[in-house]
């Protein structure tokens, strides 16, 4: 008896198929039992995220045999009429193993070395065991992904940095200002990206939000959701005089902000740093701004160079964490050797 | 020795990016300030008297001041780096102070005693390495400064703290420095002289007073008429570098500091 794993990924099909393979949370431990009183498999999770649709199982059948079962039953189960290629993958000890540990430790993430999956693959592990459908096998995996997941998090650099032009934002003022919580947010232009970035601001302290669009009922709308203040657009610039963080998007095809309009703001502001984040396009703050005493301009290609430059940094961390998944892969393997094969589900 | 190896892990870590947040530096340099404590013990339990009394000494005094300061403000978080950045300072003019020259061997007894001259040129250079140390603090903020302007990775990568705190910490070494430099000066003028000589006609005591009206000048600006980070940074370290120049040239040419020259006990 071997864990085996069957499912698909962002990796191997599209989201049109995932979606048609995913598993309602409140469908999942109804297949589990499917699956154990099938005989296909004596220990049984299902892991399913927007991103991948997995069975990790102990089964009694050779892995050859049980993986057409399984896909079987997976055609079955969703009422899959279409022929399936490349798209299912099947894995047998060690390989399935190994897997685990990489799913856990975010290494087969659409964003490498991501959090989340971490704690979706805790749930659904904690759904099976909480209707019995784990026993020692998937508990010894299981738990092991977990401790290699958090060993790999502390001992290499796979989840450092940050790998959105949002959380870059974030980051960005952090390496500026010793605290947000002493800093107000302008918000300028009431987009999506400047409202989530401004959200990730107040998230990690920022004092408060202040917001200004050339809709007066669309800046008070956002405002309000952001717990901050509205200005009228025609005084932005004199809020930028009191906040030192502040994020443009407007649709406006010319600059918004140049040199000679922001050097008697900024002899106002003494020798406060401010960071200046543009992420509309075309931009709305000249750059010959940048080049002003104290000023930190950022627009969204810089931003974006941030965050693919900490992708590079994870990527090139890959090979230490496989290293280590190999060799907590061989531990575990050694042990469940020693141990009878007639553990039985709890 | 420890300085140098600590330089060299230094230039290890500069290349790295600052990266990785680690004690090897540290410990480096923590070894390296507790042998250099020994021996400027050791010296000063043999002369019986707190071992400043000639060029030598007054240097590797100033030395041990500034790397117990980086060791102690190492400890902040995000810090740990500062001990990178002076260990180059502690290694160079470590060095320096090597020279033959600078440690003429001491007469049978001590040539001066007395606490408040131990304490003007205990305070003195301390002040010193207060100042050394900002210095130090003040290039880790322009190399921050610049990697955020100019949008370099490094500047994310690093685990270096935020501009604001570096600056902060620099301007409050300076003022630190600055209050230690003006008790030395105070105790200095206490201390005896020849008689009918001002205190102000010794090249040296010039030398320091002018060093303190520049030391203030950088404060009361940054704090009350808006010099920028940049410019305060780039002051402090033009000031500590001319004080690293000028240092052994003025206690040469000083007949307050030079017992053999004028008969009159010497301090740094």
């Amino acid at each position: 008896m071997s864990v085996v794993v069957i499912g698909l990924s962002h990796r191997s099909a599209p989201v049109a198929l995932r979606e048609r393979f995913a598993f309602a949370s409140h469908a999942i431990p109804g297949a589990l039992q499917a699956l154990r009183t099938s005989g296909l498999a004596t220990e049984a999770a299902i892991l399913s995220t927007c991103n991948r649709v997995e069975i990790y199982a102990a089964t009694p059948l050779p892995p050859a045999e049980a993986f057409g079962e399984f896909k079987k039953f997976l055609v079955a189960y969703h009422a899959y009429g279409e022929a399936l290629g490349d798209e299912l993958y099947a894995l047998a000890e060690p390989h399935s193993l190994h897997h685990l540990f990489k799913v856990a430790s975010g290494l087969d993430s659409m964003v490498l070395g991501e959090t989340e999956i971490f704690g979706q693959l805790k749930q659904a592990y904690e759904m099976a065991s909480a209707h019995q459908h784990t026993g020692a096998r998937l508990n010894r995996a299981f738990q092991r992904a977990f401790n290699v997941a958090k060993h790999i998090r502390t001992t290499t650099n796979i989840q450092r940095g940050s790998v959105s032009v949002m959380s870059a934002a974030v980051e960005l003022a952090e390496k500026i200002f010793s605290s947000l919580a002493d800093h107000e947010v302008l918000v300028i232009g009431a987009g999506e990206t400047g409202e989530k970035t401004a959200r990730a601001l107040l998230s990690r302290g920022a004092r408060g939000v202040v917001v200004s669009n050339r809709s007066p009922e669309r800046a008070a709308a956002l405002a309000a959701a952001l717990g901050g203040r509205a200005v009228p657009f025609e005084h932005w610039t004199e809020a930028l005089e009191q906040v030192d963080i502040a994020i443009s998007s407007t649709a406006a095809d010319h600059h918004l902000l140049d040199r000679a309009r922001l050097e008697p703001l900024m002899r106002r502001r003494k020798r406060r740093p401010l960071l200046l984040i543009d992420i509309a396009v075309p931009r709305d703050i000249d750059p010959a701004v940048g080049a002003l005493d104290n000023v930190y301009l950022y627009n969204v290609d810089d931003l974006q160079g941030i965050a693919d430059g900490y992708l590079n940094l994870r990527r090139e961390e890959v090979d230490r964490c496989e290293k280590i998944i190999a060799e907590k892969v061989a531990v575990l393997l050694q042990q469940a050797s020693r141990f009878s094969d007639t553990a039985e589900p709890r | 020795m420890l300085y140098g190896l600590s330089t060299l892990y230094s230039v290890f870590l500069w290349r790295r990016g600052f990266r990785r947040d680690e004690w090897v530096n540290y410990f480096l340099l923590a070894t390296g300030v507790a042998f250099h404590t020994l021996s400027i013990t050791r010296r000063g339990m043999t002369l019986e008297v707190c071992p400043i009394n000639n060029l030598y000494e007054a240097t590797t005094f100033l030395l041990w001041a500034l790397g117990l300061a980086c060791l102690v403000y190492s400890l902040l978080p995000r810090f740990k780096f500062l001990a990178a950045f002076t260990a180059p300072v502690l290694f160079t003019v470590g060095v320096f102070a090597l020279m033959p020259s600078l440690d003429p061997p001491h007469g049978a007894k001590p040539e001066f005693s007395g606490a408040l001259r131990s304490l003007h040129a205990a305070t003195i250079l301390q002040s010193y390495g207060a100042f050394g140390l900002a210095a130090v603090a003040a290039g880790m903020f322009l190399m921050q400064r610049h990697d955020l302007r100019f949008h370099k990775l490094r500047a994310m990568l690093s685990l270096l703290p935020s501009i604001q705190r570096v600056e902060l910490i620099t301007f409050r070494l300076v003022a630190a420095g600055f209050l230690l430099l003006t008790l030395g000066l105070v105790a200095g003028w206490q201390l005896p002289r020849p008689h009918g000589r001002p205190y102000f006609s010794d090249a040296k005591v010039v030398w320091s007073a002018l060093l303190w009206l520049a030391y203030l000048e950088s404060l009361v600006a940054y704090r009350f008429f808006g010099r920028t980070g940049r410019r305060f940074a780039l002051g402090i370290i033009i000031l500590f570098s001319a004080l690293l120049l000028t240092f052994w040239l003025t206690n040469l040419v000083s007949a307050l500091h030079q017992p053999g020259v004028s008969g009159d006990p010497a301090s740094p």
